[in-house]
């Protein structure tokens, strides 16, 4: 599993962080990332780049998404 | 929840945002024919109000709409071009009905403003009412648009009475004119809109609930208490009305500034700064009109109020949001559907340092506009400084959409 910590970046740097590390992903691979806030727009491009993910909130108020690619 | 999906076309928006700041430059210009001439201050007026703040306030309802509610506007391209040509040419019709006391030009204006909103609000309301999502912005931008309606109407049975010289009660549908295009349409999509880009971009904790979810419904109740209480003529009820909307916008300003305050990254941003200019702005006109309470300067308080509630929130706020979400969408609609090799980073998008002179450009005219009130001289320091600050964002806002053409060409030749 990749990790990668977007926490406290402001707007578009997650989003451009997580599609860079996307591309440069294996495809059994998986990518952790964690940020601060729910990326709603990231759910967009990820499902119509043939990804999928799992969110959890975690109890400090930031989010874990695991992102690979879709079966 | 933000719906990237159904955004429109990058053309909507910008085509509003690129026009209006050529409305202050003309403004600047309508000021130098004699800035103490009450035709030449309502003429400059409605150049700032409907010219630039609500043409770009309407630019960026039909890319809200869709993103933050996920309900597009019907037919945008459309609706985009049948609000902005009637609201543009019917400005400047105003404008020059104002300035040549030519009720020709007024009633044109009328009609123009009258079908330009007619279908901008249509739109807006098909949108919102089509819309599943449930969220305080929802509900703030639908109060919004009833405030631009109630404002709309006002301002046509004013313009219409004027041009053909009807007796009407002038100064009391003024201030109802006045009170629900600002406290209404203006602050109401401005918290409305904060809810969204504050927290996001500015990287500071939600809103508290309480206020995203009441501020909007108890300040549009308010200045429709305000309405019936002028309209039937108590006096007290008015005032305690006028109050509890100042009550209101403060608590707004004040949690937004305390929200900023504790935001995550702790670096300098010009766009966050403007939106700070702009809450301490909206402090002042509170201030400024609570003081009006008072005799005996309270027709020159009461018009400070105004022209800071302008000038020193309005203007800063829009100005802050339009460095911060031009850049961001020229380059989400470059970025989109994945990576690709020559997207410029959005902070080069539109220069940083300009941003920064605008803001030390806007600080200086503001300045120079509370100076001009007591030593009229200065008011020509204000006049070269809303100028210039139209051409420095025309040229901002021109400069972003050189680099949304020229990066698409590029891309799409590799």
């Amino acid at each position: 599993m990749i990790a990668l910590d977007v926490r406290g970046l402001p707007p578009p740097e997650p989003f451009e962080q997580i599609m860079l590390a996307l591309d440069t992903l294996a495809k059994t691979e998986v990518l952790r990332v964690l940020i601060h806030r729910e990326p709603y727009p990231l759910y967009d491009e990820l499902r119509k780049s043939g990804y999928c993910h799992l969110t959890t909130a975690l109890p400090d108020g930031n989010y874990s998404i695991e992102i690979g690619r879709a079966p | 929840m933000l719906s990237t999906e159904q955004a429109p076309p990058i053309s909507v928006p910008l085509r509003f945002f690129a026009i209006a700041p050529l409305f202050l430059v003309l403004a600047a210009a309508i000021l130098t024919t004699g800035s103490n001439d009450a035709t030449v201050l309502l003429a400059a007026t409605h150049c700032l109000t409907l010219g630039f703040i609500t043409m770009v306030m309407a630019g960026a309802m039909q890319q809200i709409l869709p993103v933050v509610i996920g309900s597009p506007m019907p037919a945008s391209k459309w609706i985009a071009w049948l609000t902005l040509l009637p609201m543009s040419t019917g400005t400047l019709s105003l404008v020059g009905g104002f300035l040549y006391s030519n009720p020709a030009l007024l009633y044109t204006a009328c009609w123009l403003l009258g079908c330009g909103f007619f279908i901008f609000i249509s739109a807006c309301l098909i949108s919102i009412y089509r819309a599943a999502a449930r969220n305080p912005t929802k509900l703030a931008l639908l109060l919004a648009i009833l405030a631009l309606t109630i404002t709309a109407t006002l301002g046509i049975v004013l313009a219409s009475g004027y041009a053909s010289g009807t007796a009407l009660d002038y100064p009391k549908l003024a201030a109802s004119h006045i009170s629900m295009g600002l406290g209404g349409w203006v602050m109401l999509l401005v918290a409305g809109v904060s809810y969204q880009v504050v927290p996001m971009f500015q990287l500071t904790p939600n809103y508290p609930q309480r206020l995203s979810t009441g501020f909007a419904p108890a300040l549009f109740a308010v200045l429709l208490l305000s309405l019936v209480a002028r309209g039937y003529d108590i006096a007290s009820l008015s005032a305690i009305s006028t109050g509890l909307s100042w009550v209101l916008t403060v608590s707004f300003a004040v949690i937004t500034l305390r929200l900023q305050n504790q935001r995550r990254r702790r670096v300098a941003d010009a766009t966050l700064s403007f939106f700070r200019l702009g809450m301490s702005g909206l402090l002042c006109a509170a201030l400024f009109s609570t003081l009006a309470l008072f005799p005996p300067l309270q027709e020159i308080l009461t018009t400070l109020s105004v022209v800071i509630f302008i000038t020193g929130f309005a203007m800063p706020v829009i100005f802050g949001m339009l460095y911060k979400i031009v850049p961001f969408l020229v380059w989400f609609h470059l970025f989109r559907g994945g990576v690709k090799k020559g997207v410029p980073n959005m902070k080069s998008i539109i220069p940083e340092v300009w941003m920064w002179r605008h803001l030390q450009l806007h600080r200086f005219t503001l300045l120079a506009l509370l100076t001009a009130s007591v030593w009229n001289p200065v008011r020509w320091l204000a006049i070269t400084g809303l100028a210039l600050q139209g051409v420095l964002l025309c040229y901002a806002l021109y400069t972003a959409i050189t680099v949304y053409q020229r990066t698409l060409k590029k891309l799409e030749t590799t």
